[in-house]
C-alpha cells in the first residue's frame, strides 16, 4: 500500500508540471463540450438536448481519459523507468494501483468539469438527486476508462500502438453502444458487441435517469457491470504487465 | 565468493542469438568491464542479471540468487543504472533520487540522498527540474538513482556515453570511490579506453565472450617487443614505443649512431581489441 501512494504521488507531482497534459486533460474537454453546444444550436427545437448532452459528454470524458492514460504510461515503457520501477524493487501490482489512485483523482475533477459545464451550457434543469446521479455515473465511467488505459498499454511498446485501439474500442461506442441511435434497433450479433463496451452501461443510465418515473434500483445492474469493469480491468492489467523481456 | 556467477547464458530473440552460452564469474569488489560494439549483447547481459529479461537458457546467479526466483531479496542488493537516463524530466532531481529509493525501506532517505547528491557534486542543482539538465548531469542524476539504497553491485549500463571528456573522468573517479568502499560494478561500454580503467575485462562479439582478463595483460599484448638473432642467439626485449628508444636500442647491437630514430607502428588498445574481434569472428566463419 505505501508503494502505491508514492508511485500516486509521484504520478500528480509529475503531471502537476505538465502542462501539456494538464490542458489537454482539463481544457480540451471543455473546449470539445462547447464545439457540441454550437452542434446542438443548430439543431430543430424538437430534438431532445437532454438525450443527447449528457451521453455525448460521457463519451468525450471517457475516450481522452483513456488515450492520456494509456500515452501516459507507454511513456513510463519508452523512457525506461517503469522498467527502472520494477528493478529498484516496486511490484507490478502497486505500479498498476498507484497509478490507478494517481489518475483517480484527475479523472474525478475531469468529470466534474465536464458534467458542470454540460449542465450549465445545455440549461439542463435536474434536481439536486438527479445530477448526483448522473455526476456519479461520469465519475464511474472515467475510471473505467484510466483503467482500459492501463490495460490496452500493457500491449503496447511505444504510443503509436495506442491508435489501433481507437477504431478498435473507441469507434464501435459511439455507434454500437446507444449513444446515437438505440442499440435496440442494431442486429443482434452488433448489439452484444455494444453490450461488451463499458460506455454502453453508462449512457443506459443516463438515459433511464430522465425518465420521470426513474428509480435506482432499475439501473443498479449497470452501476454493478461499471465496477465491475474497474476491477476486472485493473486484475487483468495486473496479468498483462510484463516484468520481463 | 564471486559476486556474479553466469554459466551457459543464451538469450535468443527469434532467429538472432543475442547472448551466446556465455560463462562469466566476477569477483567482489572490483570494477568489471564488459566491451563490445553496438548489439555485442552489452545491455542483454545486464538485464539478464538484473531480473529484467528471461534468458533461453543457462543460469545466471548474482550474489548467490536467481534474479527471477529470488528477485525480491536481489533487487535490495543491486542497483541499476540504465543507458537511458530514465528519469522523470518533470521532477527535481531530489525528487527523483527519492522516488527511486524509496521503493526499498532506507533509514533517513532524505540524508542518504542529500549524501549522494554531494558525493555527485549536485548538491546545487538538487531542486532543478531534471528536464532543464545536460546530459551528464542526467547520467549522475541517475547513477544517483542507482546507489541510493546502498546496493552491494551496481550494474552501469553505458554509463559514460554521450558525455563529454570532463563528465567522463568525474563518473570514473565516482566509480573507483565506490569499489573502494567495497560495492561492485559492472559496467558496459564500447568506448575500447575504457578499459584500462576497470580491474578486469571481457571484450564481447556477436553474444559470444571472446577473452576476458585484466586491462594490463591485454595491453601487454600490444607491447613492441624486439626481438634481435646475434650470432644465432635469439634476444627479445620489450621497450618503449618511440622511435628514439628503438634505435638506441638498436644502437647497442651495433646500428649506426648516426640512425637516432626508428619508427614503428605499435597497436593501441582499442585496435588490439579490434584486432581480437576479427581474428576470433574470422576464426569462427571458417
Amino acid at each position: 500500500m505505501n508503494h502505491m501512494i508514492i508511485i500516486a504521488q509521484r504520478v500528480l507531482t509529475q503531471l502537476k508540471g505538465d502542462r501539456r497534459f494538464l490542458t489537454l486533460y482539463f481544457i480540451a474537454p471543455v473546449l470539445i463540450i462547447y464545439f457540441l453546444k454550437l452542434l446542438i444550436d443548430t439543431l430543430p427545437h424538437f430534438v431532445p438536448v437532454v438525450n443527447i448532452a449528457m451521453p455525448i459528454c460521457a463519451f468525450i470524458v471517457h475516450f481522452l481519459s483513456f488515450i492520456l492514460c494509456a500515452i501516459l504510461l507507454i511513456q513510463e515503457r519508452t523512457r525506461g523507468t517503469l522498467e527502472r520501477m520494477l528493478i529498484a524493487g516496486y511490484p507490478k501490482t502497486s505500479i498498476i494501483g498507484g497509478y490507478t489512485l494517481g489518475y483517480f483523482g484527475l479523472a474525478t475533477l475531469q468529470s466534474l468539469i465536464a458534467f458542470t459545464e454540460s449542465i450549465w451550457l445545455f440549461h439542463l434543469n435536474y434536481s439536486f438527486g438527479t445530477i448526483l446521479y448522473m455526476f456519479i455515473v461520469i465519475w464511474l465511467l472515467s475510471v473505467v476508462s484510466v483503467m482500459l488505459g492501463i490495460f490496452i498499454s500493457t500491449f503496447a511498446k511505444h504510443e503509436a500502438h495506442v491508435l489501433p485501439f481507437i477504431p478498435l474500442i473507441i469507434l464501435p461506442s459511439v455507434f454500437l453502444t446507444g449513444l446515437i441511435i438505440d442499440s435496440d434497433k442494431l442486429p443482434l450479433w452488433a448489439e452484444w458487441l455494444g453490450d461488451c463496451l463499458p460506455i454502453h452501461y453508462a449512457i443506459n443510465i443516463l438515459n433511464e435517469i430522465n425518465h420521470a418515473d426513474y428509480q435506482v434500483i432499475d439501473t443498479l445492474a449497470d452501476f454493478a457491470i461499471l465496477i465491475g469493469y474497474i476491477f476486472g480491468l485493473l486484475f487483468l492489467a495486473s496479468f498483462t504487465l510484463k516484468e520481463t523481456e | 565468493m564471486n559476486a556474479i556467477e553466469i554459466t551457459n547464458l543464451s538469450k535468443q530473440y527469434g532467429k538472432i542469438l543475442a547472448l551466446d552460452h556465455m560463462d562469466l564469474s566476477v569477483p567482489e569488489g572490483m570494477i568489471y568491464g564488459i566491451v563490445g560494439s553496438n548489439g555485442a549483447g552489452k545491455s542483454t547481459l545486464i538485464k539478464a542479471m538484473v531480473g529484467s529479461l528471461r534468458p533461453t537458457s543457462g543460469a545466471t546467479k548474482v550474489l548467490g540468487l536467481d534474479p527471477l526466483k529470488e528477485k525480491w531479496e536481489l533487487r535490495k542488493q543491486i542497483g541499476y543504472m540504465p543507458q537511458s537516463p530514465a528519469l522523470y524530466d518533470d521532477l527535481t532531481a531530489i525528487e527523483n533520487i527519492l522516488f527511486f529509493g524509496k521503493a526499498q525501506s532506507i533509514n533517513n532517505i532524505e540524508k542518504v540522498t542529500d549524501e549522494i547528491l554531494s558525493f555527485t557534486e549536485l548538491t546545487t542543482r538538487a531542486n532543478d527540474k531534471v528536464g532543464t539538465f545536460s546530459g551528464g548531469m542526467k547520467k549522475r542524476v541517475s547513477l544517483c538513482c542507482a546507489m541510493v539504497h546502498n546496493p552491494k553491485i551496481l550494474f552501469l549500463d553505458e554509463p559514460t556515453a554521450a558525455i563529454d571528456p570532463h563528465l567522463k573522468i568525474l563518473l570514473w573517479q565516482l566509480f573507483r570511490k565506490l569499489a573502494q568502499s567495497g560495492v561492485t560494478i559492472f559496467l558496459s561500454t564500447h568506448q575500447m579506453d575504457e578499459v584500462l580503467l576497470c580491474d578486469k575485462v571481457t571484450i564481447l562479439s556477436n553474444g559470444k565472450v571472446l577473452a576476458t582478463d585484466t586491462p594490463q595483460k591485454l595491453i601487454e599484448l600490444g607491447k613492441t617487443k624486439l626481438t634481435l638473432t646475434i650470432n644465432g642467439i635469439e634476444k627479445s626485449t620489450t621497450i618503449g614505443s618511440t622511435p628514439q628508444n628503438l634505435a638506441s636500442e638498436l644502437q647497442k647491437s651495433g646500428l649506426d649512431p648516426l640512425i637516432s630514430s626508428v619508427a614503428i607502428q605499435t597497436e593501441n588498445i582499442e585496435e588490439i581489441i579490434l584486432s581480437i574481434m576479427n581474428h576470433r569472428e574470422e576464426g569462427n566463419k571458417r
